[in-house]
């Protein structure tokens, strides 16, 4: 088995490489020799990994005035501070609506209006609103991560098991303390198996956010909307490093403390 | 036993379930007296009403009509204190360990946590599940998660105690392990037990009094003395002759019941 594993990574390795190696290859050799700017693949579009590792190392450097580090942590807070709101609000939400029928009756026209409205489409409304800084990111992370969690805490909620509610009850317990002991634990393993596809999308919500935020919102949402306007793909391309880094990076941390949180389930004993 | 006083009073008790337009007439004038101390098992062939007796018991059914009366107090919409019940299905919350189920009933009623964890470790090893603790529900087999279960009522002393065809879901092996256990912890404390089964077997091995239910719409046929000698030895009893003649008796009008609702 462990063998096996590293000639996985070993495969996994060797197929990144050959990627980088054509990448920079191809982007380097003439379609016609001696006919400027005719490539086999035109770095004017994707770049090279030589030129985006150049780029990478300028914008990481002290000297910018914007350096890669600060849209990097512009984009990953507003991320984890939409992400957290969405959460928090979408399980209160989800509970209460999940154990209360009428609640539930007379807010679900509303709720599936606002959720089937694109939400890229309240971007510039949030702007205005909000104005061109983080909070703007934040709340449009948070409109989309509130309704996945909602959804999954309200069918949660709605599903709790009637006869661990009375198990509970004949062993004693007063109705806050059913909550609490059962209504709570059993809800929340539906709202964690909602917390990986939250964090994508809150980062989702907040590059788009960025795109239109201007500099004063940063981030690089901002950085790739930059460089679309010079025309720098190099630019574009150390943006979606870093991002795609710090996507995998929050999703391996979701992971994490979702396996922890749920420990006691049969799937998550292992590993 | 004859002198003393009644537990559960039943009084004409009448369940029509109403699904749509469809009504249906699932227990039908059962009155029954359940004194301390007394072991009663409820039988019945499936769709007799027997768990549906139960859960008016345990105020989980309201009564269409007629009284359930705990202690002289009659049942409304929650048990009274003393009452405890075991489910057939697996009612051991799953993201708590073994101990932490076990001490769901004195967390509910706010025992300080040392003496918690003393009568926790009692119940432990009064069901052999030392070494189980810190585990998870879900590693278990079916019949130690029942047996959680039970060790998880019976902690908070519950005088009054309503099983729901608890061992109905296990091998017949685990079965009559767990009927072994159950014999010696009630033989302990001596609790009021209503135990509902369709396994006639296991009525005999346990109970003092079997309550015989016909079918739909349920009414009380006859009811059994046991006149089995305690303590009972699970094993041994099923060799006995007067296992054999009680088993016979009841199955002649028991099987009439399961014959003509087959």
């Amino acid at each position: 088995m462990k063998s096996d594993r590293w000639r996985v990574l070993a495969w996994q390795l060797a197929i990144l490489v050959a990627i980088i190696a054509a990448w920079e290859y191809l982007t380097g050799i003439k379609a016609i020799s001696k006919m400027p700017g005719l490539y086999w693949i035109d770095p004017f579009f994707i770049s090279r990994p030589s030129k985006i590792v150049e780029r990478f190392v300028h914008l990481a450097s002290p000297s910018v005035r914007l350096s890669i580090w600060a849209m990097a942590w512009s984009t990953v807070q507003s991320t984890l501070w939409g992400f957290l709101v969405g959460i928090t609000t979408g399980f209160a939400a989800g509970l209460v609506l999940g154990r209360s029928e009428r609640l539930a009756r007379i807010s679900s026209p509303f709720i599936v209006a606002f959720n089937s409205l694109p939400r890229i489409a309240l971007v510039p409304l949030i702007t205005m609103i909000f104005g061109f800084g983080l909070l703007a990111k934040i709340v449009l992370a948070w409109s989309i991560v509130f309704f996945i969690v909602f959804f999954n805490t309200f069918q949660g909620a709605r599903s709790v098991d009637a006869d661990l509610i009375h198990s509970a009850r004949f062993l004693g317990a007063t109705e806050g303390q059913v909550m609490r002991t059962v209504i709570v634990p059993s809800t929340l393993a539906w709202t964690f198996a909602s917390l990986t596809p939250s964090i994508s999308f809150a980062l989702i919500g907040v590059v788009v956010g960025e795109f239109i935020g201007g500099e004063s919102g940063g981030g690089l949402g901002y950085l790739i909307i930059q460089s679309l306007g010079t025309l720098n793909a190099a630019d574009m391309m150390v943006a979606l490093l870093v991002l795609g880094v710090i996507g995998i990076v929050m999703a391996l941390g979701i992971r994490q403390v979702e396996a922890r949180l749920l420990r006691w389930r049969p799937e998550y004993r292992k590993r | 036993m004859t002198a003393s006083r009644v537990r559960i009073a039943i009084r004409d008790l009448e369940k029509i379930f109403v699904e749509g337009a469809r009504e249906v007439h699932a227990v039908a004038g059962v009155s029954l007296d359940v004194r301390d101390g007394e072991f009663v098992a409820l039988v019945g062939p499936s769709g007799c009403g027997k768990s549906t007796v139960l859960n008016m018991i345990g105020a989980l059914v309201a009564p269409s009509a007629g009284a359930v009366l705990v202690d002289g107090q009659p049942v409304r919409d929650r048990a009274p204190r003393q009452v405890g019940y075991v489910f057939q299905k697996d009612t051991v919350f799953p993201w708590r360990t073994v101990e932490d189920n076990i001490a769901l009933g004195l967390q509910y009623r706010g025992v300080p946590p040392a003496t918690r964890a003393v009568r926790v470790r009692e119940a432990i090893a009064l069901g052999g599940l030392q070494g189980f603790e810190q585990a998870f529900p879900a590693t278990l087999s079916g019949g130690m998660r029942q047996r959680v279960a039970l060790l998880r009522s019976l902690v908070v002393d519950p005088e009054i105690l309503l099983m729901d065809e608890p061992f109905g879901a296990l091998d017949t092996h685990t079965k009559l392990t767990l009927q072994a256990e159950l014999l010696s912890l009630w033989e302990a404390k001596h609790q009021t037990v209503v135990f509902v089964t369709h396994d006639l077997s296991e009525a005999i091995t346990l109970a003092d009094r079997i309550v015989v239910m016909t079918r739909r719409p349920g009414r009380i046929k006859r009811v059994y003395d046991v006149k089995l000698p305690r303590p009972r030895d699970v094993i041994r009893l099923r060799e006995s002759d007067e296992y054999s003649r009680e088993y016979g008796e009841i199955w002649h009008e028991l099987g009439q019941e399961f014959r003509e609702s087959a």
